[in-house]
């Protein structure tokens, strides 16, 4: 601990990753985030919370993200920005609106001095020293999948589907509601700590059951879930177990979490495919869930034996764990790159910002990345 | 002191476009202008920790990540643990040498957690001693650390080489990472360069972690063993804990308290000082504290007549002068189209004034030990004020007449002898005057064709004399007088029907 405390006590630098619930903040060396909270700020107005990513308007998030950005400094990174660099890790797929006013605030309001954005999917790779890697985002909203291959992003091959948390957290609420009253009323909260503290992803053997006409097993037990203190909701084994089949429930094109994995698969270079079926790394909060690889690993074995994809000649497929927990993955890899070179080397600076009044568009950072 | 000025129905338009209540506002005395928590440059003044009062040096609290070496929170709640002294058995048997040492554990008086339910030893101090856990993988990610410092750096003196290299109008075809191969890859489909030319003068490589075939199943209890809620950890437990996230309640482990810190304001156009605190954390002064209170005269709503739209109606205002110095009062049209005109003419012109390289770096000396490795700053970035959104609708009737304030007397206050000012007084415009308040009529005439119960907001130019000391002081001159502008926001309340 105490070696990189030292290297880096001439110079903090905060990485941040906002993502649509929870925003990881640390510092640049170290190896795990100082704080992850929620992605929201008060309202002044309304006093209610507010997420930054449910902005109405430019104006609305750049109002938003003075308010964020100011209690990360002055709450947690006890640091005056003025000054002072920071790394962005952040989706391939922000949006540029969202990309474009971060870096307004960061720059004309908090005076930061430099700015370096890095691509979450490609640096989550840092912590394990591998170069090429299927890289599965599963977040809130969405769960995205871009090869990695020797430190090149394929985006062409990039696959995005909305099975997230929201959508699970939604499928929690309609399975409550048929033996309880009131879920309705239930925030959002309540939906995820449900989910976090009684669901898993149950083996697809099982799924295959409960999906027959006369399951012969029987779902695990119910769970009484306390709300509020004096009152309680029944958990049922099959809200337990059923929660996260939403993730392989094929949509209108035949398309789920399985499926969108291959696909990606698919869509690079024939002598790369086998490399990637053997390098799948699962980042993000959902892939944390309990019996998540294991059976991402029955099913894509599943669709394998499928004509679909029978033509990939898959011989075997492998999965990474990281050195840390799935959720800041993408954070520890800013935070690991964020202490070399490259920050002075790739990060825009007040003075370019300025002159440009804009960032670089990702385009142009990922020919440069290649050799991360 | 929302409940004196509250509720928030006079607003003043800060130099900067937002519209906010008197006491959320500063005066720059160096620039005559208002300024709020939005415009001015935040920086952190010193750090402390919110239970035990305790200064810390920001290099502590660096060493410490932010958190008070000697005080926790509670893993399960989140409120302040505190330490108590452990009933020893050995004492109950009499054991002299035993008894004589106090051995403590941390509990929290919110949720009756204790540090012993997690296993962790009694110890034999209050203050510290409390098992840390450490990052098991941190030997590993320290090695990818310094090799990736290795490679980047490598690409950093390559790059410059390259730059030399061209200058000197000698252009390599055929290096490592020649164009060639990397042409030639592209050309079957392979990405470019494969291997890592500058790697092979790194001595140590750290082994890329290999992916497995196979993974962690479910355990087999898990869909017959009943799950008890109370061991297992909620969200906000684990993400308390970021590195180690515990799913298990027998996993949590007492957390440090973040620090807390007193901040500094500084004016972004000439580097001054708004607000600053106290050193001491048990303080609540300040040692500059720039308030708007403090310099602008202050307007509450007395009375208003019933708002009818169409007609006029009489509406009290009290002034208040909060300075030692006599100011003279009068009133404006606002127009708000004019207004941010004029706004932007002037902030173009003082961004012509006052561009970066004529700023000069502002030497921090005065600054406390909190921020001890900054010798100098860079200029501040002047943010272009924003145009005021508020709308109106309602007229008020611009008195052509102007009125005197006395200057604030705290003496006067205890005085019941009745007003013995000798001031010419516009009768049809103030009503009413005691020492540094004035009690001023006016009319304002909500807009035609209001629909019943809609809001009524007003506004106006209230300009004043301001007589700032601090010039004078520094070029030892009179006082000098400047004539401010205030733009101010009143809501007047709800439209009610005709008698
Ligand atoms: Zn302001
Ligand atoms: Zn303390
Ligand atoms: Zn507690
Ligand atoms: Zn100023």
């Amino acid at each position: 601990m105490a070696i990189y405390e030292t290297l880096n006590s001439d110079k903090l630098t905060v990485v941040l990753d906002i993502g649509t619930v929870y925003t990881k903040f640390g510092f640049a060396g170290e190896f795990a985030p100082r704080n992850i909270m929620k992605s929201t700020v008060r309202c002044k107005r309304t006093d209610r919370l507010r997420r930054i990513w449910d902005y109405e308007s430019p104006e609305d998030l750049y109002d938003l993200l003075v308010e964020f950005i100011h209690v990360i400094y002055f709450k947690y990174a006890i640091l005056s920005p003025k000054d002072k660099p920071i790394i962005i890790v952040e989706s391939l797929l922000c949006p540029t609106l969202f990309r474009e006013t971060l870096a307004k605030v960061l720059f004309s309001h908090f005076e930061i001095s430099m700015m370096l954005c890095l691509p979450s999917h490609l640096v989550s790779l840092a912590s394990m020293a591998v170069d090429t890697a299927l890289v599965v985002d599963v977040g809130y909203k969405e769960a995205v999948v871009i090869p990695i291959c020797h430190g090149l992003p394929m985006l062409q091959a990039w696959q995005a589907l909305p099975l997230g948390a929201q959508a699970i957290h939604n499928k929690v609420r309609q399975l409550l509601g048929s033996n309880n009253t009131g879920i309705q009323n239930l925030g959002e909260d309540v939906m995820e700590d449900i989910k976090v503290r009684c669901c898993f992803v149950t083996e697809k053997s099982r799924a295959l059951q409960f999906a027959s006409e006369k399951p012969s097993i029987q779902f695990c037990p119910d769970v009484k879930y306390p709300i509020g203190g004096t009152e309680s909701i029944i958990v049922s084994g099959k809200v337990r177990e059923k929660a996260f089949e939403i993730l392989y429930e094929e949509d209108n094109d035949h398309l789920c979490l399985s499926t969108m994995i291959l696909d990606a698969i698919l869509q690079v270079d024939i002598n790369l495919r086998q490399l990637l079926a053997e390098n799948i790394f699962l980042i993000g909060g959902t892939a944390m869930t309990a019996g998540f690889k294991a059976r991402l690993k029955e099913e894509l074995e599943g669709q394998l034996e499928n004509e679909r994809y029978g033509k990939l000649h898959l011989k075997k497929l492998a999965f990474h764990s990281p050195p840390c927990k799935e959720n800041y993955a993408a954070w520890l890899g800013g935070a690991i790159y964020g202490a070399t070179e490259l920050l002075n080397m790739r990060a825009v600076t007040k003075e370019i910002y300025f002159k440009e009044k804009r960032l670089p568009d990702w385009i142009h950072l990922s020919e440069t990345s290649r050799n991360l | 002191m929302s409940y004196i000025t509250g509720p928030d129905v006079v607003k003043y338009a800060c130099t900067c476009g937002l519209l906010k209540p008197i006491s959320y506002l500063y005066f720059c005395r160096y620039c005559t202008q208002l300024r709020c928590s939005f415009c001015v440059c935040h920086e952190v003044d010193s750090n402390f920790c919110g239970k035990c009062s305790e200064n810390i040096p920001s290099s502590e609290a660096r060493s410490k990540k932010n958190r008070c070496g000697n005080c926790y929170i509670c893993p399960s709640c989140e409120q302040e643990l505190s330490p108590r002294v452990a009933s020893s058995k050995a004492s109950a048997e009499g054991d002299e040498k035993v008894a004589a040492r106090k051995m403590y554990y941390l509990f929290c008086q919110f949720c009756r957690w204790s540090s012993r339910d997690v296993g962790i030893p009694d110890q034999s101090s209050v203050t510290g001693g409390w098992p840390e856990r450490e990052n098991v993988h941190a030997n590993s990610l320290h090695e990818l650390l310094d090799l990736d410092k290795a490679i980047v750096l490598a690409q950093k003196q390559q790059q410059e080489k390259d730059k030399k290299k061209q200058r000197g109008k000698f252009i390599s075809y055929t290096d490592r990472t020649g164009v060639t191969a990397a042409a030639l890859r592209k050309r079957i489909g392979l990405p470019a360069d494969l291997t890592h030319p500058l790697l092979k003068s790194k001595p140590k490589e750290p082994e890329p972690m290999v992916a497995r075939t196979e993974v962690e199943k479910l355990p087999d209890d898990i869909f017959t063993k009943p799950i008890n809620l109370m061991e297992i950890t909620t969200i906000n437990q684990r993400l308390l804990q970021p590195e180690a996230q515990p799913t298990t309640v027998d996993k949590l482990f007492p957390v440090h308290k973040q620090l807390s810190i007193k901040r500094t304001l500084r004016c972004r156009t000439c580097e001054h000082n708004v607000s600053k605190p106290e050193y001491n954390p048990s303080s609540v002064k300040f040692k500059i504290q720039l308030f708007a209170y403090y310099h602008v005269p202050e307007v509450r709503i007395v009375t208003v007549e019933p708002l009818r739209a169409g007609k006029p109606c009489e509406l009290i205002l009290k002034f208040t002068n909060p300075t030692q110095h006599q100011t003279t009062i009068s009133f404006e049209e606002l127009n708000l189209v004019e207004c941010s005109e004029i706004e932007e003419n002037k902030f173009s012109e003082l961004v012509q004034n006052l561009s970066i390289q004529d700023k000069q770096p502002l030497s921090l000396s005065n600054q406390s030990s909190g921020s001890l490795s900054l010798s100098s700053r860079s200029p501040s970035i002047v943010v272009k004020p924003r145009t005021i959104t508020k709308s109106t609708n309602c007229t008020v009737e611009i008195p052509t007449s102007s009125f005197i304030l006395l200057p604030r007397d705290d003496a006067a206050e205890y005085d019941d002898s009745g007003d013995t000012h000798s001031i010419q007084d516009d009768p049809k415009l103030v009503k009413w005057r005691k020492s540094n308040k004035a009690f001023v009529r006016l009319t304002v005439t909500p807009d035609e064709g209001l629909p019943l119960n809609t809001e009524v907001n007003c506004g106006f130019v209230m300009q004043h004399l301001y007589t700032n000391t601090i010039s004078g002081q520094l070029e030892k001159k009179e006082p000098q007088k400047y004539d401010h502008k205030v733009k101010v926001f009143l809501t007047l309340g709800v439209t009610v029907g005709s008698e």
